[in-house]
């Protein structure tokens, strides 16, 4: 690694001031879990890192049944993973967290950390997305919020200018009626991911009919992505095994996967419609039985 | 054996205290005063001439001690094979081309890893590159572009010094061939020309990967003052280490000490001299000042050896009742660029086979191609595994051809206990019918094979064989028993324990000869000033002959103990028995005398003589050195083991993955001195066989290793194991103390083919190249249109 | 460029540590350079082995991703710190007992992730202990005795409450 200086913030302001003052010299530090990595390899070398773990004030989970969630960009995975709350209410955040890393990695790292490194094989990036997640992002200038699928622009790159530290994450309180389901596939089963599907289900109150779907697509593409054809496919319609197969074969269109050392492009598109496809009836079945 | 009171017994590991509360050292953990920190520049090319390279900005840099290039070690070679015909052709650093991407061009020692790399950023070296080759059967055309031009020797070769009494001279290669093996007996043709069906198959197994998780490293110290050099480093038998360390530093022998550590983990990986080895002591000399050199991960997977690529076509003839009758084997091994032991395991994919069925007319062809990748060495099963999964893959379609049952056809082919091998080795002990047997009844083979393609689940199985120690230097093992003054006893023999168990297995050989309990041995292990010569365990040879050694010196000193007591007595030493740090009379067990008193007494009586066991063995007692590797001729190994492996798995169909349900595993290692250590080597081959047949490659393209970390070569987490049933089925082999021979490499190779063969009962499809993986799979499902 | 080293204050195996560092180095290289506790290892060099497995204030982090500095005013576990009194804790025991280790590099990294887990977790199945494992690789016990070694300490724990 090569040298850099070293501040440890205290408060979410004396974070803001301090990466306005540095921009684009300096990084911010949460769980480190993606950053040391890039730092020991030498893929970035900055002259300062702002440490934020110790920002007390941005590690919290509220919910509140109308609101939904708000998520200190500081919640561990491990946190999420165990949070009873979580578990109630978002119960699909917990089941993706469980297959993140390891719990060491999961016991450090941040849900900030993670959405920031914009890692295209992210598990928690396409789960969100599937929930209907907003992100807030703050600096000395002051506030924005935007949905998550605006949040990411390219592989391992997002939005934030270089002065903004990602403030909060948000999600709506659960809809009756709602199935939720991440699935991901990898060569051996407790792989790497090769390709993810998460899939947002509403039904209507016949239960018969779908009035929401979301479909999010992850590593077959430089970001996660709402394949909104397939989505819409479903919506206001019965449910049945051809719909559901038709959807997905959308689903898998959409994709623009890359070949790499685990899978080539064509292998990743084909997985991709598996994949869509029966996480796509596993969230349907959520939602007759919620 | 229940007959014994520590033999057979899972005791605890005597390495687990240091083991468990973080005090075992390895070589990564080695640090001395004013220690330096070597890195090494890797060439980027697969082929080209080095036209010039600039050091001076690296020697300039502050904290820099030296920076050196192939013209330093100029003329250096060394190898693991290095014959009369075949000479040592390996180096340091390259010298006036490189040969693959990786390979050591420019080494710098400075004071901390961090200045040591930087250091490697100011270096400039020019390259004019060469057309380069990647495939062997291209390699070896025409016109293709030439890797080696004439192998000379600069010094003796190994050969010559271990007396074996032949002129050695330079070898040219033609058309890019690094060796060939060729061997025959019966009559091929005679024996197709009786089979009733012929069926000739070719398979592919690429490079995988060791992946210990200790990364290679060393720490040399070289003395200017006393000229010696002391050495920790990643091995498996320090003879070997010592032998080219003297050779390629021309020091002698007796000045280089390897220190004992632990190495965290081997599977045949660390077995042979490195260049980056003979780096760090070189720099050592040149600086008089240790330098420690740890390999990154990265470097580990792209630039030490892998397992060596084979690409094998079986021609096998049977009769319709199933018995084989000829089998014609053309093996192509794509070599890298340098032979490593490509030819050693092209002759041991054959020896192997050979001692498992009896094939009656067999011809084995082989060639090594050289190619400008990295080259390989042996991995836990060394030839066999790739041999294994061709051969069983065959037999199980054989069988499907046939009609019959591949449990049963593998039964007929069985060789006889007693029978004396084409070589002229004796099956003493061939616990192989059982092993099958088990694991068949294990898995659930009559039961449920064939009768799961509704669930799209299968079985198949697989075996193996492995030698028990063969002929390198020094050829054999030697070990001390030293009495002590409580009478407990101290064991001085030379193993390295990596993980495999000789330390506890040893101790409780030397504990139940002498009768004490195991906590009485203490062990003196792995350092070459310390204890005697030792070939230890990278031929499979530790138990059966490093163990073997340990049994004749407890016994040495048994007999001295018992004679002692005799004189003590007054009564014939057959009369003695001993227990408990005593020797006591076996009609009187009341009357006993301590060990302590009769060493007092021996020192009283015999002039001092404090009562010392030595015992030896030889790996292989009946020949001179070594059988022949081209001609396939002469006594390879005293012992073989052998093993089994059912496996049962389910496929996903729309994505091709494979869950492995079930693996059986049975493993005949003559007696189990340690039922735990050899259940913890059957679970590991287990796993590790399963990466293999399903998960594990190293992958080039164009000569550069393109999944160098292990995010991108995966090996199976503890998730990802299924339920491992173990079956004993041993034999016992009466050469073996207790009955004991090889166990921790023979069963890696059963496991591959008994998937193999899992996935197509299952799904009906056969896939010729591992691993399997469910991009491959799913490719073979649609071709197949099912 | 020129660095300050920077003050920190630890704990480790309940011994307080003052120390001088530099904002680059590692836990993993404070424990093993500064401090001489060897027993976290280096493996994989990219955050995916798990040899350099410690115990951050009763969580376990893998040393090698985590920087120095940030466990400013925490409390530190090794495995070196395991034993007290020269008396193995229960693990430990069963790990000898059940021949749960072989080359013993990557021990000392599943000790401290099973002695969190057995903490934290208190009847885990088979399956969550193999899951909550999986970042501690190795290449010599096909995941078998360590498994059973674990299983049977958490059952004595259930049983002894």
């Amino acid at each position: 690694m090569r040298d850099f200086e070293y501040i440890p913030a205290t408060t979410l302001q004396e974070a803001c001031s301090l990466i306005s003052q540095y921009q684009d010299e300096g990084k911010v530090l949460a769980g480190g879990q993606s950053l040391i990595t890039l730092l020991r390899q030498k893929l970035i070398a900055p002259s300062c890192l702002i440490d934020i773990k110790g920002v007390a004030e941005l590690d919290y989970l509220r919910y509140d049944d109308k609101k939904g969630l708000a998520m200190g960009p500081l919640t561990t995975h491990r946190t999420i993973e165990r949070s009873p709350i979580i578990q109630k209410n978002y119960p699909v955040l917990s089941d993706m967290e469980k297959s993140v890393a390891s719990v060491q990695t999961r016991n450090w790292g941040t849900i900030g950390g993670n959405l920031c490194s914009a890692d295209p094989i992210g598990d928690a990036a396409p789960t969100l997305l599937a929930l209907g997640a907003q992100v807030k992002m703050k600096s000395v200038r002051g506030e924005r919020m935007l949905p998550l699928g605006d949040f990411f622009t390219d592989y391992f790159t997002t939005v934030l200018e270089p002065d903004e530290i990602l403030a909060e994450v948000q999600l709506p309180a659960p809809a009756a009626q709602t199935g939720v389901v991440y699935m991901k596939f990898s060569t051996i089963e407790a792989g790497i991911k090769i390709v993810s599907a998460s899939v947002l289900i509403t039904l209507d109150a016949s239960k018969k009919t779908c009035k929401d779907a979301r479909i999010v697509m992850s590593a077959v593409a430089p970001i996660p992505f709402i394949a909104k054809k397939a989505g819409e496919h479903l919506i206001g319609k019965g449910v049945t095994d051809q719909l559901i197969a038709e959807a997905a074969e959308l689903a898998a269109a959409e994709t623009s996967p890359i070949a790499d050392v685990h899978a080539s492009a064509e292998y990743r598109r084909e997985i991709a419609k598996v994949i869509s496809r029966r996480a796509t009836k596993e969230a349907f079945e959520r939602a007759k039985a919620a | 054996m229940s007959e014994y009171s520590v033999v057979g017994k899972p005791l605890p590991r005597v390495d687990g205290l240091k083991k468990l509360s973080g005090q075992a050292k390895f070589t990564v953990d080695i640090v001395l005063p004013d220690m330096l920190y070597a890195k090494i520049l890797r060439s980027p090319h697969p082929h080209a001439r080095i036209l010039s390279i600039d050091t001076s900005q690296a020697e300039a840099l502050l904290g820099v001690a030296a920076v050196i290039t192939g013209k330093d070690t100029q003329g250096i070679r060394y190898g693991f094979v290095d014959t009369p015909s075949f000479p040592a052709e390996e180096r340091p650093m390259a010298e006036e081309k490189v040969r693959f991407i990786g390979e050591s061009v420019v080494a710098v020692a400075a004071v901390d890893p961090d200045t040591a790399e930087d250091a490697l950023d100011l270096i400039e070296v020019e390259y004019d590159p060469l057309p380069a080759v990647f495939d062997p059967e291209e390699s070896m055309k025409d016109g293709a572009p030439q890797i080696h031009g004439e192998i000379t020797r600069t010094t003796s070769c190994a050969w010559e010094d271990w007396g074996v009494a032949r002129k050695s001279h330079s070898y040219t290669p033609i058309n890019n061939v690094a060796g060939k093996v060729e061997f025959s007996y019966g009559d091929l043709n005679k024996g197709f020309a009786e089979a009733d069906y012929i069926r000739e198959d070719r398979f592919k197994s690429p490079a995988t990967a060791h992946m210990a998780m200790e990364p290679h490293t060393i720490v040399a110290s070289y003395d200017p003052l006393s000229g010696k050099l002391d050495v920790w480093l990643n091995h498996m038998a320090y003879e070997i280490k010592r032998y080219w360390l003297a050779k390629t530093l021309n020091m002698p022998n007796e000045k280089i000490r390897v220190h004992q550590t632990y190495v965290g983990g081997a599977f045949g990986g660390k077995a042979v001299i490195f260049d980056f080895e003979v780096i760090a002591a070189f720099l050592s000399r040149k600086l008089g000042r240790p330098v420690k050199l740890e390999l990154t991960r990265e470097e580990v997977f792209s630039t030490c050896r892998n397992s060596i690529r084979f690409d094998t076509t079986l021609k096998t003839g049977v009769k319709k009742d199933g018995t084989i009758i000829a089998q014609h084997a053309k093996v192509i091994v794509d070599a890298g660029a340098y032979k490593g032991s490509a030819a050693v395991a092209m002759y041991l994919s054959h020896a192997f086979n050979d001692s498992c069925f009896d094939r009656h007319n067999v011809l084995h062809e082989g060639v090594a191609a050289y190619t400008n990748k990295n080259f390989g060495f042996a991995k836990r099963g060394h030839g066999s595994p790739q041999m294994r999964f061709a051969f069983d893959s065959q037999i199980d379609m054989i069988c499907e051809h046939l009609g019959l049952d591949p449990v049963e056809f593998m039964l007929k082919n069985c060789r006889k206990k007693g029978e004396v091998l084409p070589n002229g080795d004796r099956l003493d002990s061939y616990g192989l019918p059982k092993c099958i047997q088990g694991v068949a009844d294990a898995i659930g083979w009559k039961e449920k094979r064939g009768k799961q393609k509704d669930k799209n689940r299968g079985m198949g199985i697989g075996v193996n064989g492995m030698f028990s120690g063969s002929g390198y230097w020094p050829f054999a093992c030697s070990a001390i028993v030293r009495l002590n003054h409580n009478g407990t006893v101290t064991l001085m023999e030379g193993d390295v324990e990596f993980g495999q168990g000789p330390d506890t297995a040893y101790s409780q050989i030397v504990a139940e000869t002498l009768g004490l309990p195991l906590e009485d041995v203490t062990l003196v292990a792995g350092d070459s000033e310390l204890c005697p010569l030792n070939y230890s365990n990278f031929l499979s040879g530790g138990l059966f002959v490093g163990g073997g050694a340990c049994y004749y010196a407890a016994l040495d000193l048994r007999n001295k103990l018992l004679k002692a007591g005799s004189e003590f007595f007054k009564t014939a030493p057959e009369d003695l028995d001993m227990k408990n740090r005593a020797v006591f009379i076996k009609a009187k067990p009341q009357k006993s005398v301590p060990f302590g008193d009769l060493l007092r007494i021996n020192i009283q009586k015999h002039l001092g003589d404090a009562m010392i066991g030595v015992g030896y063995k030889k790996a292989v007692p009946e020949i001179e050195f070594y059988p022949s590797l081209s001609k396939g001729t002469g006594r390879f190994t005293d012992a073989y083991s052998y093993a089994a492996a059912a496996a049962e798995v389910e496929v996903d169909r729309e994505t091709g993955r494979v869950k492995v349900l079930k693996l059986a595993m049975a493993d005949d290692c003559g007696n189990r001195i340690n039922p735990a250590a050899v259940e913890g080597q059957m679970a590991s081959q287990a796993v590790m066989g399963m990466g293999d047949a399903l998960l594990e490659e190293v992958i080039d393209e164009h000569g550069r290793v393109i999944n160098p970390t292990l995010v991108d070569y995966e090996i199976p987490r503890a998730f990802d194991v299924p339920e491992i049933i173990l079956v004993d089925g041993c034999d016992w082999e009466p050469k073996g103390p207790y009955g004991g021979k090889e166990a921790g490499e023979v069963a890696r190779a059963a496991v591959i083919p008994a998937i193999a063969n899992a996935i197509h009962d299952a799904v009906g499809v056969r896939v010729f190249r591992v691993p399997i993986t469910p991009e491959r799979l799913l490719t073979a499902l649609k071709n197949q249109g099912k | 460029m020129e660095i300050t080293k920077k003050v920190l204050k630890v704990t480790v195996n309940g011994r307080p540590y003052e120390l001088l560092v530099k904002p680059k180095t590692t836990l993993l290289q404070l424990l093993r350079n500064e401090l001489g506790l060897t027993g976290a290892k280096q493996s994989c060099m990219d955050n995916s082995c798990g040899a350099c497995t410690v115990i951050i204030d009763n969580m376990a982090v893998k040393a090698c991703s985590v920087l120095a500095m940030q466990v400013n005013g925490k409390q530190i576990t090794t495995v070196e710190g395991l034993a007290k009194d020269g008396v193995l804790t229960p693990l430990q025991d069963a790990f000898l007992r059940h021949s749960a280790f072989q080359c013993g590099f990557c021990t000392p990294g599943k000790l401290m992730s099973a002695t969190a887990m057995l903490q934290e977790t208190p009847n885990p199945t088979e399956e969550e202990i193999r899951r909550d494992m999986e970042g501690n690789l190795c290449r010599c016990t096909g995941y078998k005795q360590y498994i059973e070694a674990i299983m049977e300490v958490a059952q004595k724990k259930e049983v002894s409450k």
